[in-house]
């Protein structure tokens, strides 16, 4: 459980910073601004949660996995992000599986 | 224990975005992967509103609106449209209201209720 209210919400520094590293420089971001992206993203990450959590639930399995958050993408319409989501998974079960053989480390 | 590189390459604090998720009905435990993943897309998520919300700016300043705008046209967000409404000035509320009345008024000899939901989108304004 989160014990504070604030604990629901991304940080905004590092939402500020994400944000502005993804437009041109010298855009302006005012404090609504920053927070409205704050909170967006935030309830996405619910509504990510919610949709693949109903996925694991239809297939009446327990643990939540990888490929359900991305199953969950198709499910929210956010179609769109299937693809690169999905090389994400890749590249991140070939790192895990490396880190289990390979004694850890990986450079 | 080193991090794998593409979990150093998140932004985002992974420790929030569980507590989030576990904020969650349902969700009790939340394994690595998916929360590398749900991290993941929350980011592109935060890059691509920001990025549409920047082709509304007509100067070199992202404003609230800008934001408000990408929400309330695009129909895969309707999740956000409570929390993002739009915002409009007291002035511009009485207008509108003063528009509806009128409305109103001309509607009522020939049709009833047709201008209700219009400006009931809007109206949760300036309380932030």
């Amino acid at each position: 459980m989160a014990e504070k209210l604030e604990d629901l919400n991304l940080p905004l520094t590092v939402v500020t910073r994400i944000v502005k590293d993804a437009l041109p420089d010298g855009v302006a971001i005012t404090k609504e601004a920053r927070t409205g992206l704050a909170k967006a993203a935030s309830v996405f990450v619910l509504y990510v949660t919610s949709a693949a959590t109903n996925i694991v639930k239809n297939k009446k399995r327990k643990a939540l996995t990888g490929q359900d958050v991305l199953d969950a993408m198709r499910d929210i319409e956010f179609d769109r992000f299937v693809e690169p989501l999905g090389e994400a998974l890749e590249q991140y079960k070939q790192i895990a599986s490396a880190r289990k053989s390979g004694g850890g480390y990986v450079g | 224990m080193t991090t794998p590189k593409s979990e150093r390459e998140l932004h985002l604090p992974l420790s929030r975005v569980k507590t989030i998720m576990k904020s969650s009905p349902d969700v009790e435990a939340v394994g690595p992967e998916p929360l590398y993943l749900v991290t993941k897309v929350a980011e592109m998520f935060l890059v691509d509103l920001a990025k549409r919300a920047h082709k509304n700016c007509k100067s070199n300043q992202l404003e609230y609106m800008h934001i408000a705008e990408v929400v309330q046209d695009d129909d895969t967000l309707d999740f956000l449209r409570e929390i993002m409404p739009r915002k409009i000035t007291v002035r511009q509320f009485k207008e509108l209201m003063a528009k509806k009345n009128a409305r109103r008024r001309n509607s009522d000899d020939s049709t009833e209720e047709s201008s209700e939901e219009e400006t009931s989108e809007e109206s949760s304004s300036e309380n932030d």
